[in-house]
């Protein structure tokens, strides 16, 4: 039993804590559930600041454990890589966050929603901590199951339809991917979903062009559709907007990396032919994402739909951080996943923090809120500064961009025109949304609204998870090496980046 | 001691005041003014050891390393950062005095000064990094500060519409700029501007004309260079200290110390084009500032023009020591260019700061009314603001002996012995005249006469944090100009900037510049009523007029832009997506997966539970026929 056992474990098992002992009241279920967020994140502190692997850039923390698969080559295969680790921190970080802001809500049958809520945790901190693709790929579906019913039972408006579409497409997203992983496993021939026996298998005897073609694009629609590559986006904005603030905050902050990760972390390695082959669909897909997203959430009136679509759009870049195939692309998109997972996470809990006061998500019926709520508007400013890539509260988010970038502009030189024009355009539905929410007058609206309620900055209970998220996105902005240094010592070793680096040091 | 403590100090004091204010001291303005002006105070007497006591020196410290890209956190003081520091740590100085007595009633007195605090710290940043990532980092931290600061008033609608105006024109300017620096890292390998330098020097050809240009795009956003410019006349919606300190003196002119800090990578064509933006910049603010009528618009658009010059005077110097062959070997390390845009920088920053301090007086003593027809007869009421302001604008419209007269002359002198022609030297005389003419209009119809409004009649002197400021600014807008006077760490530029008037054909250039001078201020004198009610001449010249009232439409333009064009486009693509994708494509497809199998068809039931009792049926199922 090493760290990453109990850091996948209790959460799953303080689940049916909190189910059993919530019938004591409110008070026990709030103390077990945060329990079993913090006991995750304190679990992955401590792996953060002892990672040390033997090999620079290798797993750390590796156990092995036959489940009673075998047979079929599957292990409970457990351990931490320079790429999993960062991403393995945002789950135990952004869980805690999303935790305590559950805790403190009024959710209907709390101990119920925290099962669910610590279900999804446990998946998540799973996925990350998997060698083996098996189980990589169980615990994902772990963590989805929980949030389909969490948008199903305890959404908002439209949770039926949001909840039976994201299951169409997270289902069919999942099972593409299934299926390229399976090709995999077949083709490989070695007869092991483990990770480390596939790339040993694949990079002595790799695949045929066709079948990597096939593999490949299987892999990239499944994992796309997960990760809301254009124009497989639509259940996001839908999704998001329905879905309770806590499961969103998991969900696009974390959950919604599966694809990214699943990309970096084993599309890539196992087919390195393949994103060549696809590189077109990916680059004009993720331009897609970024321009046209991007202007459609410009168009947006409704808070919650606009944060949607503009996750969505970030997730352009990262594509094009993975279609660029080398170091700097791939640690940039993995920097920004973190990043983005951290200030997409603060902007769904703001948001409905905003929403408690205005009683409404319609921007244009809210305005001057920043004179009842200065704190509110100050951690807004800082959370929409971060996403929109500016340097200062969203430092972590520009190093990811501006790594993208350049590495965008190695992949072709043109991109980068369009890419960085993005940061135009996030910048105009950014500010505007600061600006219709915050500032100005009250509309009348929201006069009303305070006729029957009374408008309260800040409390204490909303402060701490925000300024978790805050000041770990804050640090690592500051101390980038913290997790650029395992990053890139994990894709230097990887031969399908690697590569790249050595062919452009050799031009250069 | 290391020197790169004392450069940390300069970043780590001011920040921390704006931190301690805002964690801490957000209902005590009082306290928070004084732990704001204690920054400041220390942060001019930090600056001023390094700039006397501490040598030119570089310091970096490894940040991060992606691949084959690294990046350093670091320092790098030359003749060009002293001079910056000096005038940032002094103007920020002397503004924050004033602030003390400007906002000391206002309630949200310590969110300004953790603004102004959280200025300082980028505006050091920026003046001191030594690479150009760094440098776009603390660039945009002090648009953010800018854009705060201008929001500052955020209850007004129109306060608020000008930050975001701010901050979305500069990021225009900025998608450039940052463009440029990724194109630097890929055609150098290098982001640090001293092995910048040393491998232009090394091998001229390298540098192009396309990265010289967009990172010159960062320079129109930030100093609003026409088209860009629009932000900055709007950004008067921010308190008048944040105007005279951000909007005036320091961070606008952070676009020009940009060009002057590489200079190195700019190409002929380059410069003609920035040569040519500065010119157009220079005229065309002169025109708008002739027929506003509120007072800080005035003083704003009369940046703009002056920040034209400075542009101007670095894309000719540089040009000229280009064809002299001494490109980067003048006297300072620093072309001709970059000396005399650094000259009208340093004086420019010390007279315009005064006359927006100034006008903050007479705004604050007028109980915040803001147009001149409104005022009249305030010499005899308000002596001391008369006297200075009187002063920096003797100063600004180079009146001779004045500290513009001299950084004026030497761009004048460029422009005399460019090669081009001399279509730019007679449009910058016309660019000298226009700015006497407004200044003096703007003078006679505030300060002379009687008053025109019952705030102008009981209008009265400020107290002494108000005038001790504008006395020290008056005081430098008499003798920055004279070169000599300026200690040995700063003389360098100024001096290889002032040296430019006397070359040949200076001193015709000077005799057209006064000439220009002596035509505006009598013009202006005969045209204008002193305190006049009404802008006369205005309705006399009518159309033309009208025009220039409105800026020539940028801003109509631009608004028809967004809101009929860009605007449109984005809801249109918002709904043909609605149709589109999510109504015809997704359900067609939905439906068809429905008729596929059983197993999708339970989902589109929508039952929730059948769902975890297939993942659980399913996984059961896998177990026994994987592990069998």
């Amino acid at each position: 039993m090493n760290i990453l056992h109990f850091a996948i474990a209790a959460p799953l098992l303080f689940a049916f804590f909190t189910l059993w002992l919530g019938r004591l009241g409110r008070p026990a279920t709030q103390i077990v559930s945060v329990t079993g967020f913090a006991i995750p994140a304190i679990l992955a502190l401590a792996a953060w600041l002892t990672y040390d692997p033997v090999v620079a850039g290798g797993y750390d923390f590796v156990s092995r454990h036959n489940t009673g698969l075998e047979a079929v080559g599957i292990t409970l295969h457990l351990g931490l890589n320079g790429v999993a680790l960062p991403l393995f921190v945002l789950a135990a970080v952004v869980g805690l966050a999303a935790g305590l802001y559950a805790a403190q809500s009024k959710a209907e049958s709390l101990p119920r929603y925290m099962f669910c809520l610590l279900i999804m945790q446990g998946g998540l901190m799973g996925v990350f901590a998997s060698i083996d693709v098996f189980f990589f790929y169980l615990f994902h579906e772990l963590a989805l199951i929980p949030t389909f019913v969490m948008v199903g039972v305890w959404g908002g408006r439209d949770r039926s339809y949001a909840a039976m579409k994201m299951t169409i497409y997270l289902t069919l997203g999942a099972m593409l991917s299934l299926a390229g992983l399976i090709t995999l496993y077949v083709q490989s021939g070695a007869e092991s979903f483990d990770l480390i026996a596939l790339k040993e298998a694949l990079a002595a005897q790799p695949l045929s062009e066709t079948i990597s073609y096939y593999a490949f694009g299987l892999l990239l629609f499944g994992f796309g559709i997960l990760v809301s590559l254009w124009p497989l986006h639509t259940w996001a904005p839908l999704g998001y907007g329905a879905a309770p603030s806590s499961a969103a905050m998991l969900h696009a902050g974390v959950l919604k990396k599966f694809g990214l990760y699943g990309l970096i972390q084993i599309a890539v390695p196992l087919i390195p032919g393949g994103v060549g082959q696809w590189e077109n669909w990916i680059i004009w897909l993720a331009l897609g994402n970024i321009v046209i997203v991007g202007l459609v959430a410009m168009a947006q009136r409704d808070l919650k739909q606009m944060l949607g679509y503009s996750s969505v759009m970030h997730m352009g870049y990262a594509f094009l951080g993975i279609a660029a195939m080398s170091v700097l692309g791939a640690a940039g998109a993995v920097i920004m996943m973190v990043a983005h997972g951290l200030t997409v996470a603060l902007l769904f809990m703001l948001a409905t923090m905003i929403h408690h006061r205005t009683q409404t998500f319609e921007m244009d019926e809210m305005g001057g809120l920043a004179k009842k709520a200065p704190v509110l508007s100050a951690f807004f400013v800082c959370a929409i500064m971060a996403s929109i890539g500016f340097p200062g509260p969203g430092l972590a988010n520009f190093w990811g961009e501006l790594t993208i970038f350049l590495a965008t502009y190695e992949l072709r030189n043109w991109l980068v025109f369009v890419v960085v024009g993005g940061v135009v355009i996030s910048a105009i539905y950014g500010l505007r949304a600061i600006s219709r929410i915050f500032f100005g007058v009250e509309s009348e609206d929201f006069q009303e609204v305070q006729k029957e309620h009374t408008v309260k900055d800040m409390t204490w209970t909303e402060r701490v998870p925000a300024l978790i998220l805050l000041v770990v996105l804050f640090l690592l902005g500051f101390f980038p090496k913290t997790i650029t240094h395992p990053i890139n010592d994990t894709l230097n070793a990887e031969p399908a980046y690697a590569a790249e680096v050595k062919a452009s040091e050799g031009e250069g | 001691m290391n020197p790169e403590i004392f450069t940390s100090a300069l970043l780590v004091v001011p920040l921390f005041s704006a931190a301690l204010i805002a964690f801490t001291m957000r209902r005590s303005g009082t306290l928070a003014s004084g732990v704001s002006v204690g920054a400041a105070t220390l942060v001019l007497a930090t600056a001023l050891h390094v700039i006397f006591q501490v040598d030119n020196f570089e310091f970096n410290a490894r940040w991060l390393l992606v691949g084959p890209f690294s990046l350093d956190f670091g320092f790098l003081v030359n003749d060009l950062t002293k001079l910056m520091l000096l005038v940032v740590s002094l103007v920020g100085f002397l503004v924050h005095v004033f602030s003390l007595g400007y906002m000391k009633d206002d309630p949200n007195k310590a969110r300004f000064f953790a603004g102004l605090s959280f200025f300082m710290f980028s505006m050091l940043g920026l003046v001191m990094a030594s690479n150009l990532v760094t440098l776009f980092i603390f660039w945009e931290l002090v648009g953010f500060s800018s854009y705060m600061l201008i929001g500052f008033y955020l209850e007004k609608p129109s306060a608020a519409a000008a930050a975001n105006k701010a901050f979305i024109v500069n990021r225009v300017g900025d998608f450039g700029l940052l463009i440029g620096v990724i194109m630097v890292y890929w055609s150098y390998g290098t982001e640090n501007l001293t092995e910048l330098q040393a491998m232009v020097t090394e091998n001229p050809a390298l540098v192009t004309t396309g990265i010289g240009l967009l990172l010159f795009c960062g320079t129109v956003g930030k100093s609003g260079q026409v088209p860009l410019h629009v932000w900055l006349p709007d950004a008067m919606e921010g308190p008048t200290p944040v105007s005279a300190l951000i909007h005036a003196a320091t961070m606008v002119a952070a676009g020009v110390f940009l060009l002057c800090r590489m200079e190195f990578l700019m190409t002929v064509d380059a410069l003609q084009i920035i040569m040519w933006v500065g010119v157009v910049t220079a005229v065309f603010a002169g025109f708008v500032a002739v027929a506003q009528r509120d007072i800080k618009k005035i003083l704003a658009y009369s940046t703009v023009s002056q920040l034209g010059y400075m542009v101007a005077a670095f894309g000719l110097g540089t040009l000229a020591s280009m064809h002299s062959g001494d490109h980067g070997m003048g006297r300072a390390m620093i072309n001709g260019g970059a000396a005399a845009a650094m000259f009208h920088l340093t004086t420019h920053a010390f007279f315009k700061a005064l006359l927006f301090l100034g006008s903050g007086s007479i705004i604050h003593a007028c109980h915040h009314e803001q147009d001149i027809f409104e005022m009249g007869g305030l010499a005899k009421k308000m002596p001391i603001t008369f006297v200075t302001f009187t002063l920096g604008l003797l100063a600004l419209v180079g009146t001779p002996f004045l500290a513009g007269y001299f950084s004026k002359d030497a761009i004048l002198a460029l422009a005399y012995n460019h090669e081009g022609g001399r279509a730019v030297f007679y449009l910058l005389v016309l660019g000298a005249f226009l700015t006497t003419f407004y200044m003096v209009r703007l003078w006679k119809i505030v300060f002379l006469g009687s008053p025109n409004s019952e705030h102008a009649k009981h209008a009265h002197e400020n107290g002494l944090v108000f005038t001790v400021p504008l006395i020290v600014l008056g005081l430098l807008s008499v003798i920055a100009g004279y070169t000599n006077l300026y200690p040995h760490a700063l003389s360098p530029i100024v001096e290889a900037g002032h040296h430019l008037a006397s070359v040949e054909g200076g001193s015709t250039a000077a005799m057209y510049g006064t000439i220009a001078w002596a035509v505006g201020l009598a013009l202006a004198f005969v045209i204008y009523g002193a305190g006049a009610k009404e802008d006369s001449f205005g309705k006399k010249i009518g159309p033309v007029f009208g025009v220039l009232q409105n800026k020539l439409y940028f801003d109509e333009v631009y608004n028809f832009y967004v809101a009929k064009i860009q605007q449109r486009f984005a809801s249109a693509l918002h709904l043909t997506e609605q149709i589109f994708l999510s109504g015809l494509i997704i359900r067609g497809m939905a439906g068809v997966a429905g008729l596929v199998g059983i197993g999708l068809k339970a989902l589109h039931v929508g039952n929730l539970h059948q769902y975890v009792y297939w993942f659980i049926g399913g996984l059961a199922l896998f177990w026994v026929l994987g592990g069998g």
